[in-house]
């Protein structure tokens, strides 16, 4: 290393190189940037290409949620509600929706619990292929974005076809959901189910099986499972860092008790197992789905509320959980038996994974990691911003 | 007749037109939740580079800013930094309803209401937010003003400066971009407009 | 495969380990081995009760050593402007029993100040953080209390009650006239849209 910079008579041509005060440098990856998923700064201090410290800047994308929710009415809020997180946002009116039916021991029909699981198991598969595109984007396999994204907008079409919007659904109420299934959807959502099940073998030969993503992907990132624990991962995070909590078997919300499903785990917890947890998880959603479609019973869809305007929940509060795509989900409600929620507190996921988590991982790790890093932790900056 | 036309500067701006609404190079910046909608814009669904706009990492090579829908006061400071150091000509897209009038966060204390108080906006796209369908018309609507001459929302910037600058400082208060706006309109010959 | 990784591990502690308890049992755990009486069943999964300010900081720890809950699942605040307070309430999950404990702790809300559990459960930084700045309550023994997400932000602490976003939004920023004067724009006026695209709608 010092051979760079001594002379061949011994003198040093560059003094002061080394010198501890000269090696640190400051380097931000600021909110512009394609290897952040979201609009997201982290301020790193670097020597050479090793990351020392790393401290992460959110706050671009507030917007007050919590004080809006608190300023509009009951049945306002739905609408803006999706919008807290971006890639996965069915969880944020679902959570919602059982907030308000726990408080005011509203009855919700089994039809729309069963539709309300299909809802949140293809909003997950959605979500999971888009991070597959950004993580594969980390590393320049940018076929495999092409390939996930497109395979996700099918999905988007289910959800068009069922509730009019393509990202934000507006679906979930309080009671129930909106409208029933079109006819022939089941056998739709059964075809797509079918397609992305087979392109999961060809994700495997491109993606997962990639020899330059073995390479760059395992070992790298490794979250130990102490620290997981004690950091507050969860969802994939703790998953594959060996610790099998999932809300949907341990807290089970909707009709998740009676489904069957695995919760997938693994022992390395480096990025490639992050990214093979969500893999294997989209395989169980695929599974659950079908179990819904097959079981789904007949009935209403939707107990309906009367005069939403003037509606009043009952003065109490709740805590109600979700496994979304990226961990816990929670929303906690209080309401004062007004109009409008006295105080809705929304804890993303991304809460501890990409704030203190992906602090302390980017520790150590090399500068072309780092973007890997942030997106196998799917940090979600919108969940943290709120 | 349209001996305009025929003049040797006309047929070159031409030319120039048609070969810059071909290579349109958006700036890679998700600035809100409307960028959701843009992967499925690039990717082999729709597939924008087909038109020739393909993401661009650095502002100092990008034509198009593409502000994807509500700006907070914090991220309005770093897109002006961008958008100064963008090299004209370039064109913002406003993208979706909450550049136009603050859409659904219209009482947020955080979001600004109004994009083009702080940038000339050369189209808006409504929405909430746009489809890849609707952004793929609004960019043809781009390329079709660029091929006419029309798309000069740019040069607003260097005629308009204390207007715009106005409002910044009301935002988010003084920041150092490192351009001098006023004497870069004077060597594109931009003049201020007299007010 | 997906159960066993739970219960073969020494780096938990060990109230965290064992057969899963009932609500109940947990009413009866938390009076015993954290001095805390009057929680209560709430639902399914849910047990709530009240916690003096004083005594938090030795509730949580006694919770998480000698009952076993690991996970901090959130910080909420409460904002009673008509009764003067905050109320803090601190969502423990743990993962032995399948159960969240909701414990609910009233501040007064004049110089809002609260003990800090980080040293406990150092995801409560995040949200002892985001309360500091959105509500102003400080917490003592916390030393990164530095802004967050509002680093631009010189108002008051946006979510107390008496802070009204929507005249905020009114007074600070301009919305569009929704007569616009269209020969202005129309004949090229110097400030407004240039252009909008057809049939761009959603």
């Amino acid at each position: 290393m010092s051979d760079i910079v001594t002379a061949s008579d011994g003198r040093d041509i560059m003094p002061g190189a080394f010198a501890p005060e000269n090696r640190e440098y400051n380097m931000f990856i600021g909110p512009n940037h394609p290897g952040i998923e979201g609009n997201f700064a982290l301020k790193l201090t670097v020597e050479g290409d090793t990351i020392i410290k790393a401290k992460t800047e959110a706050g671009f994308l507030h917007r007050g949620f919590e004080k809006l929710m608190e300023e509009r009415l009951f049945i306002q809020n739905i609408a803006i509600v999706a919008r807290i997180c971006v890639p996965d946002p069915d969880p944020n009116e679902e959570n919602y929706a059982r907030a308000i039916e726990t408080i005011a021991n509203i009855e919700v029909p089994r039809r729309a619990q069963f539709i309300r699981v299909l809802v949140l198991e293809l909003s997950r598969i959605a979500s999971h292929l888009f991070t597959f595109g950004g993580h594969a984007g980390t590393i320049g396999l940018y076929t495999m974005p092409n390939w996930s994204i497109s395979d996700r907008d099918r999905v988007l079409d289910l959800f068009e076809e069922l509730t009019g919007g393509r990202v934000y659904h507006i679906y979930n109420m309080p009671g129930g959901v909106r409208r029933d299934l079109p006819d022939g959807f089941k056998d739709r959502v059964r075809d797509v189910m079918n397609f992305i099940e087979d392109r999961l073998v060809e994700y495997d030969d491109l993606f997962f099986n990639n020899k330059i993503m073995l390479q760059r992907a395992i070992g790298i990132g490794i979250l130990p499972r102490d620290k997981a624990l004690a950091w507050g991962a969860t969802g994939p995070d703790l998953r594959a860092a060996g610790f099998a909590h999932d809300v949907r078997r341990d807290d089970p919300y909707e009709v998740y008790s009676e489904l069957e499903f695995e919760v997938p785990t693994a022992t390395d917890s480096d990025a490639y197992s992050r990214t093979m947890v969500r893999r294997r998880e989209i395989e169980q959603s695929i599974g659950i789905v079908r179990q819904v479609l097959d079981r789904m019973p007949e009935g209403p869809v939707w107990n309906k509320q009367p005069n939403p305007l003037k509606w009043r929940v009952p003065a109490g509060d709740a805590y109600v959980r979700t496994e979304s795509s990226k961990g816990e989900y929670a929303y906690y409600m209080v309401s004062d038996g007004g109009v409008r929620p006295y105080r809705v507190h929304v804890r993303g996921a991304s809460v501890t994974h990409g704030v203190h988590i992906l602090e302390n991982m980017l520790v150590g790790a090399r500068i072309e990691d780092a973007s890997q890093i942030m997106f196998t932790l799917d940090a979600c900056p919108p969940e943290v911003d709120r | 007749m349209a001996d305009t036309e025929l003049t040797q500067r006309g047929a070159w701006n031409k030319v120039i037109a048609n070969l810059k609404k071909r290579s349109l190079w958006m700036l890679h910046y998700c600035t809100g939740c409307g960028a959701v909608e843009l992967p499925p814009t690039m990717t082999s669904r729709f597939d924008m580079e087909r038109f020739g706009i393909m993401p661009m990492v650095t502002p100092r090579q990008a034509d198009i800013l593409l502000i994807t829908g509500y700006l907070s006061v914090k991220t309005l400071k770093r897109v002006i930094l961008i958008y100064e150091q963008m090299v004209a000509p370039k064109y913002v897209v406003g993208f979706g309803s909450c550049t136009i009038n603050g859409g659904m966060y219209w009482n947020s204390y955080s979001t600004i209401k109004s994009l083009d108080q702080y940038l000339p906006v050369e189209l808006f796209l409504a929405g909430c937010m746009p489809r890849p369908e609707a952004i793929v018309t609004g960019f043809n609507a781009l390329i079709d003003r660029i091929d006419r001459g029309e798309a000069n929302s740019w040069e607003d910037y260097y005629k308009n400066y204390d207007f715009y600058h106005k409002n910044q400082l009301h935002a988010f208060g003084e920041i150092e971009t490192h351009h001098d706006i006023k004497s870069d309109g004077r060597y594109f010959g931009i003049a201020e407009a007299q007010r | 495969m997906s159960g066993q990784s739970k219960t073969m591990d020494t780096d938990r502690p060990a109230a965290a380990l064992g057969a899963a308890r009932s609500a109940a049992d947990l009413v009866v755990a938390i009076a015993a081995d954290a001095n805390v009486a009057g929680f209560s069943v709430k639902g399914p999964r849910r047990v709530e009760g009240r916690v003096d300010a004083a005594s938090l900081h030795s509730f949580a720890s006694a919770l998480r050593t000698r009952v076993g809950f690991e996970h901090l699942s959130a910080i909420s605040c409460v904002d009673w402007l008509a009764d003067g307070q905050f109320e803090l309430v601190y969502h423990f999950w743990s993962y032995r029993d399948n159960c969240l404990v909701s414990a609910h702790v009233r501040i007064a809300r004049d110089s809002a100040s609260m003990e800090t559990i980080t040293d406990l459960w150092q995801p409560a930084s995040f949200f002892e953080r985001d309360i500091h700045e959105m509500f102003g309550v400080t917490f003592q023994g916390n030393t990164d209390l530095e802004k967050y997400i509002l680093t631009d932000w010189a108002g008051p602490p946006p979510m107390r009650k008496d802070f009204v976003s929507r005249d905020f939004a009114h007074d600070h920023f301009e919305f569009k006239d929704y007569e616009p004067s269209w020969d202005d724009l129309v004949t090229g006026g110097y400030h407004g849209s240039r252009g909008v695209a057809e049939g761009s709608n959603e």
